[in-house]
């Protein structure tokens, strides 16, 4: 559990700082077991900054959303630092923007909360339906202590945690500044038995499957937009001249758009798994990046966002990549 | 349309300074390959988007081949490696989909093979034929 007292005077100290504009963390949600992300501009704003195996939240998507207007003559960038509270996962993100430059490193102060696994809503929400009121989560080494209504109960951590979290590899953040509390030790290993499974189908069968899931899709883009790692300040969707996806909601523009998406994360989604989460419809968008995540492996044995000096995978090659394929 | 009389459409991205020279050799040599082929040039196979084959492949194309220069030949040095990790996950993108991914081919023709791209014509071709038309990602309207 991470020492929230702790992690409130390191963020004192950050928000303090003239050069610090905001400092980007979580905090209680409106009801139930909602956490919502925190700007805080202001010391007293830092009181409500929380951590807990609710914050479910990738806020490494923010510093990217952050607005930048064009300069007028004889002004210049400002300059001023972000705070940001990351876990383990959402730190790779960061990891892969800069090894991108799409951020400097000096833009940000990195707090880094080590992480035992996050909490999935649907599956909570599941056990404790109607939950309106605010609850309060603890965790101990293998339980999560759940106060709901004035009753304690105490759950196995396995049952709530989210499927990513149970194949976890970097409960540390990879990059901080100040590391709130100790490392983790963890030995989990990625699992891909889903993939595998899936890979081994027949042709049809795979497309029936991905068909009957693609045909949900509304085309929202939800999972864009909460994705840390789609920042083009044009996506190609949107582009009417010339118009690659068409608007109109079908099978066809669907696939294409579920295609291009996952192939524009290959070697750079870090498997924060925050598009399914937001997903209307629940299309399984994780097994998308984890096949890729797989074959970037297994090919090119890179994984993503581990490391800031890296080159990012499709922008370096080597003479003797696979080209089995080739005539 | 039964499966024989079918003829396959094929989309050849190729680049401006081996594949397309090639496919010129190939013209002027006199050498026979399929009409199924349809041309478009690029600077060089570094270009291709991953896009523009899904995009062929939503507007009416069976097949997709994408030519460039042999490694180490390329006009902008590096352009067709960068081409050929793309497509390589590509294609593996594709299979899982349940696309399958012998109507995306890739090939290196130099401009004085003329003859190897009349073959490398013939063999997509031919396999594009034996999968039949593409019916999964269709586009049917165009809006």
């Amino acid at each position: 559990m991470v020492d929230q007292k702790k992690l409130r005077d390191e963020a004192k100290k950050i928000i303090s700082r003239d050069d610090v504009k905001y400092v980007i963390g979580w905090e209680k949600g409106t009801y139930g077991f909602q956490m919502t992300p925190l700007f805080a501009t202001s010391e007293d704003d830092i009181d409500r900054l929380v951590f807990n195996p609710l914050c479910i939240h990738n806020l490494a998507v923010f510093p990217m959303l952050e607005e930048k207007l064009p300069l007028q003559k004889g002004s210049f960038e400002e300059n001023e630092k972000i705070g940001i509270i990351l876990k383990g996962c959402d730190s790779r993100a960061i990891v892969q923007i800069i090894q991108e430059k799409g951020l400097e490193k000096e833009k940000l102060i990195i707090i880094g909360v080590p992480c035992r696994g996050i909490i999935d809503y649907k599956k909570i929400n599941k056990r404790f339906p109607h939950q309106t009121k605010n609850a309060v989560v603890e965790e101990d080494d293998k339980n999560f202590i759940i106060n709901t209504n004035g009753k304690t109960q105490k759950i196995p951590k396995d049952e709530l945690i989210m499927d990513k979290c149970k194949t976890c590899e970097f409960p540390n953040p990879v990059i901080y500044d100040v590391l709130i509390g100790d490392e983790i030790k963890t030995s989990k290993k990625p699992d891909y038995k889903k993939i595998t499974s899936l890979e081994n189908k027949k042709l049809d069968e795979k497309w029936s499957y991905w068909e009957s899931q693609f045909e949900k899709c509304i085309r929202c883009y939800a999972c864009r937009n909460v994705c840390p790692l789609c920042y083009c300040k044009e996506c190609m969707v949107d582009q009417l001249n010339p118009q690659w996806v068409r608007r109109s909601v079908n099978v066809s523009e669907n696939t294409a758009w579920n295609i291009m998406r996952a192939f524009h994360l290959a070697g750079r989604c870090i498997d924060c798994g925050e598009c399914e989460r937001v997903c209307p419809v629940g299309i399984p968008l994780s097994d998308l990046n984890k096949k890729l995540e797989k074959d970037v492996m297994e090919l090119f044995n890179y994984k993503a966002g581990t490391d800031v000096k890296e080159k990012p995978l499709l922008s370096m090659f080597k003479p003797d990549d696979a080209e089995d394929f080739i005539i | 349309m039964p499966k024989d009389d079918f003829e396959p459409n094929i989309v050849a991205f190729l680049c401006n300074w081996c594949s397309y020279a090639g496919a010129d050799l190939a013209g002027t040599s006199r050498i026979q390959y399929p009409p199924n082929v349809k041309i478009i040039r690029v600077m060089c196979s570094g270009r291709v988007n991953p896009l523009f084959i899904v995009n062929a492949l939503q507007e009416g194309a069976d097949g997709v081949l994408i030519g460039g220069c042999h490694p180490g030949d390329c006009h902008y040095i590096q352009g067709n490696y960068f081409a050929r990790r793309r497509m390589g996950v590509l294609k593996k993108l594709l299979e899982y989909v349940g696309i399958d991914n012998r109507r995306v081919w890739m090939t290196w023709v130099s401009a004085a093979e003329g003859k190897k791209f009349a073959d490398v014509i013939s063999e997509v071709t031919e396999n594009v034929r034996k999968l039949g038309p593409m019916k999964q990602i269709r586009r049917e309207n165009s809006w």
